[in-house]
């Protein structure tokens, strides 16, 4: 019998990629940076690095997208400079990333806001749903979750060849994280459907679209319209699950927060219409927003998110 | 009413298909795409689905994901959990 094939007409059509820039070996100098100097050396060299590719037309017409919207009265200068500072947040996050799992994860220090109010939702036994989005370094910030004894399951989409690499992958141990493909059968769903029901915590992304187009609403982001997934609030509409809305952020050269937003409990019977989530992914959207008021360097979605609607199709 | 009966009608009514009799869908129409045109999130519905209606609980996803071809493999499915 013939698997069930996916219907992921959005990640073939995406204009984005979450592919790094830049070749391997270079990849391989900050990591042997780190290793020999520590974060301050391969931050230094990053400086420079960023710099050379904020020159880049490509690299700033990516920054744009993002940085129009949220700076929209900047000028040439300021585009300049704003461009090279969110490049060099990614930067930074990616040394961090590579940092813990080539040194150890005691060389960032993780603040969690919120983790009685996690526990709570954890012991309603019907799993958790994170709703996380492209900020600060999740995978980071997740190391202090090792108190919730629960497992952790991570939507993530890794791009063909992409040569950046994960922490544990440093580190050469097994991933912390079950790993669901959405590119998998039916978007992984059953596979986080399961999850749920076994009282584990799904992590997915909130702020991009993965999988059927289907599952997107259009909802008002940082004074345009975007297309972002219901499926979170679907999920958990049915299975019970709250919703927990949380960031990650930078907060010092060697530490990061971890920070609740919002929590959110979706009634069951909402049916199939993707309007009836709408509410909650603008919910969504507004905090997102909120955290980008916040920290406007540590938002990392280098695409045009206004302008990959479903429903301007 | 026969399991295969009961499934069209449940799934026109729990998944709001207001546009298709029970006649209309046949034992081999596929669930997803181009047969029912059900998406990946309605696979979530079709679990809850099965166990509100026929107490069947689908614990082990890969090994019924193949039950969630047609109508056929999905009342196949429950008729042998059920007996």
């Amino acid at each position: 019998m013939s698997p069930i094939e996916p219907h992921s007409t959005l990640a073939q059509r995406q204009a984005w990629t979450s592919r790094s820039i830049g070749s391997s070996w270079q990849h391989q100098i900050f990591y042997l940076l780190i290793r020999l100097g520590g974060r301050r050396a391969a931050y230094l060299l990053l400086y420079a690095v960023i710099f050379y590719y904020t020159l880049l037309p490509s690299v700033r017409r990516k920054c744009s997208y993002y940085l129009h919207q949220r700076f929209p009265e900047s000028k040439a200068w300021g585009r300049f400079w704003n461009s090279y500072r969110m490049s060099l947040g990614l930067g930074k996050v990616l040394i961090d990333r590579a940092l813990i799992g080539i040194l150890g994860p005691e060389h960032v220090e993780v603040e969690l806001h919120g983790k009685q109010e996690l526990l709570d939702l954890v012991a309603e036994g019907n799993g958790v749903i994170l709703v996380n989005a492209h900020v600060g370094c999740w995978q980071v910030a997740a190391s202090v979750l090792g108190f919730v004894e629960t497992p952790i399951n991570l939507l993530m989409q890794r791009e063909e060849g992409d040569i950046d690499r994960h922490h544990f992958e440093h580190a050469g141990i097994d991933s912390p994280y079950r790993i669901i493909d959405p590119r998998g059968d039916l978007g992984g769903v059953l596979e986080m459907l399961q999850a749920l029901k076994r009282g584990e915590i799904v992590s997915v992304m909130g702020d991009r679209m993965l999988g059927d187009d289907r599952n997107g609403v259009d909802v008002d982001f940082m004074g345009g319209v975007v297309t972002l997934p219901f499926s979170p609030y679907k999920l958990a509409s049915v299975t019970g699950a709250p919703i927990m809305v949380l960031f990650s952020y930078k907060v010092g050269p060697k530490s990061y927060a971890l920070k609740i937003y919002q929590t959110m409990h979706i009634p069951g019977g909402l049916g199939r219409r993707k309007e009836k989530f709408t509410p909650y992914v603008r919910e969504f959207a507004q905090r997102l927003e909120g955290f980008c008021r916040e920290h406007p360097f540590q938002f990392f979605n280098f695409f045009d998110m206004w302008n990959n609607r479903v429903s301007k199709e | 009413m026969n399991v295969k009966e009961k499934l069209k009608r449940v799934l026109i009514e729990d998944l709001n298909l207001e546009d298709l009799d029970p006649e209309e869908i046949t034992d081999d129409m596929a669930l997803f795409d181009e047969g029912l045109g059900l998406d990946s999130l309605d696979a979530v519905e079709l679990v809850v689905i099965v166990q509100k209606h026929f107490g069947v609980e689908i614990k082990d996803m890969v090994e019924s994901r193949p039950a969630f071809q047609s109508i056929n493999t999905l009342a196949k499915f429950i008729e042998e959990r059920m007996s």
